[in-house]
């Protein structure tokens, strides 16, 4: 069976021409390649087009992948930040950025419980407004380690820096973002609250 | 547990770690310090904030579309021959064009050095031409001439027309002629450049002069030659002759005056 090997068995079938294997490959791996190109753009079609591009980087460019250096997905991560660092120097960008996630957002509210369903959604937009509006070198550590929950280390070999680089970059990140937190749930009149954020638990 | 203790325990974990921690002592120096609790209740408030983002988002993946590019891709294009740019074909105009500037910012730089590199080569080539020929005519003015046999010979044979070669010059510049004297065959002396009597032309050079020792200044002696040694006629009248002698006592020319 083909979902029993390994990132780096599948990969080595699909450079070899399998296209099973790449299909198993893509569907295990595309959904953390797209929420972190996601995360960090905040735009869906921006988000597709870099998974696209990384999967087609990886056909391309497949056999430079060393399984010594450390796992896959910290690869396709490393490729993953390349591609969304290009794609937001090149297009709409800034647009997206000036209005951060709203588009997004609007998806995030359940109909389950309207008042539960408001307040994780001004949670959400709240958070991932602060999120976006952080320089690339905090967010993306924020992205690997709190949303995609990556270890240190393999957030270090995804960036291609030291542990310590990002012991220290996701400590100031997070002061950022609990700053912009509170400034956020000042000004919003039924801002954040943290009875609220912890009821969205 | 000191707020010192407090922060660096805190900071070996990670924000979910600090979301719900299990550490009692960190709790409890948390309930005593009011600092430490707020900065662990803003950690805590951000913990639970990053936490409904990603269950939020945790279901979001790519569409449907995105796979079958990709499986269309592989299928038309063998893996070897994928070009790069397969990954930018639904890149916006904007981009294609400023690759298209890069691409053309890369051939005007290569343009600009090779150019820098021609006119550096000629200028250096155009440099030590000046200095050879420079060099040369150096060595021309200050290295003696050793002339060969065969062409100092050619060198006399071309003074003598030299001196013939300027007739106008001649009026202009004829020698003093002094009152002949009638002691001695020795009439008179004059001195007067080398270079004035060679531009007379009714002087015959008799020996190769060449232009430094030619160059001081030359005595012009008249003298009044035997009628045997000017012509065979015993009975003729003695031949008066103007000789140019240079410093060193030589007989540069002579003129037959008479």
């Amino acid at each position: 069976m083909l979902t029993d090997l390994t990132d780096e068995q599948l990969l080595a079938q699909a450079l070899a021409g399998d296209e099973g294997a790449f299909t198993v490959l893509y569907r295990r791996r595309q959904g953390s390649v797209f929420r972190f190109a996601l995360h960090m753009s905040g735009s869906t079609q921006v988000a597709e087009e870099v998974t696209q591009d990384v999967f087609v980087f990886l056909l391309q460019r497949g056999s430079d992948f060393d399984p010594g250096r450390g796992v896959l997905g910290a690869y396709l991560f490393g490729v993953a930040r390349n591609y969304v660092r290009r794609a937001l120097e090149r297009n709409y960008s800034e647009a997206l950025l000036n209005q951060p996630a709203d588009e997004e957002a609007q998806s995030l509210v359940t109909v389950d419980d309207p008042a539960d369903g408001i307040a994780r959604h001004q949670t959400s937009t709240a958070i991932w407004k602060a999120v976006l509006s952080l320089p690339g070198h905090y967010r993306e550590v924020v992205v690997l380690c709190d949303l995609q929950e990556l270890s240190y280390a393999e957030a270090a070999e995804a960036l291609g820096c030291a542990i310590g680089t990002i012991r220290s970059r996701l400590h100031r990140a997070h002061h950022m973002l609990g700053k912009k937190l509170q400034h956020s749930a000042a000004v919003a009149p039924g801002g954040v609250s943290r009875v609220a954020a912890r009821c969205a638990l | 547990m000191t707020c010192r203790e407090f922060k660096h325990s805190a900071a070996s974990l990670t924000l979910w770690e600090l979301s719900r921690p299990h550490d009692e002592q960190i709790l409890h120096h948390a309930d005593e310090c009011p600092k430490c609790g707020a900065w662990l209740d803003r950690q805590q408030l951000l913990a639970a904030s990053m936490q409904t983002l990603q269950a939020r988002t945790a279901g979001r993946q790519a569409g449907a579309h995105v796979e079958r590019a990709l499986l269309r891709m592989i299928r038309q294009v063998p893996f070897e021959g994928a070009q790069p740019v397969a990954a930018y074909r639904s890149a916006p105009i904007a981009f294609r064009l400023s690759r298209f500037f890069e691409l053309g910012a890369y051939v005007a730089v290569t343009a600009a050095i090779v150019v820098g590199l021609f006119l550096g080569f000629r200028l250096i080539e155009h440099r030590s031409a000046t200095a050879s020929v420079q060099r040369q005519s150096a060595s021309a003015n200050t290295a003696p001439v050793q002339p060969t046999p065969a062409a100092e010979n050619a060198t006399m044979k071309k003074i003598a027309p030299t001196m013939r070669e300027q007739p106008s010059m001649s009026a202009k510049r004829q020698l003093a002629v002094h009152p002949v004297s009638q002691s001695g065959s020795v009439r008179a002396q004059s001195a007067v450049p080398a270079l004035q009597i060679s531009d007379d032309p009714d002087y015959v050079a008799l020996m190769f002069c060449d232009p430094l020792s030619c160059s001081s200044d030359a005595q012009v002696v008249r003298m009044e030659l035997p009628a045997a040694g000017a012509t065979s006629d015993r009975d003729a009248q003695p031949q008066i002759a103007d000789v140019v002698v240079g410093y060193d006592g030589v007989v540069r020319a002579v003129r037959i005056v008479n």
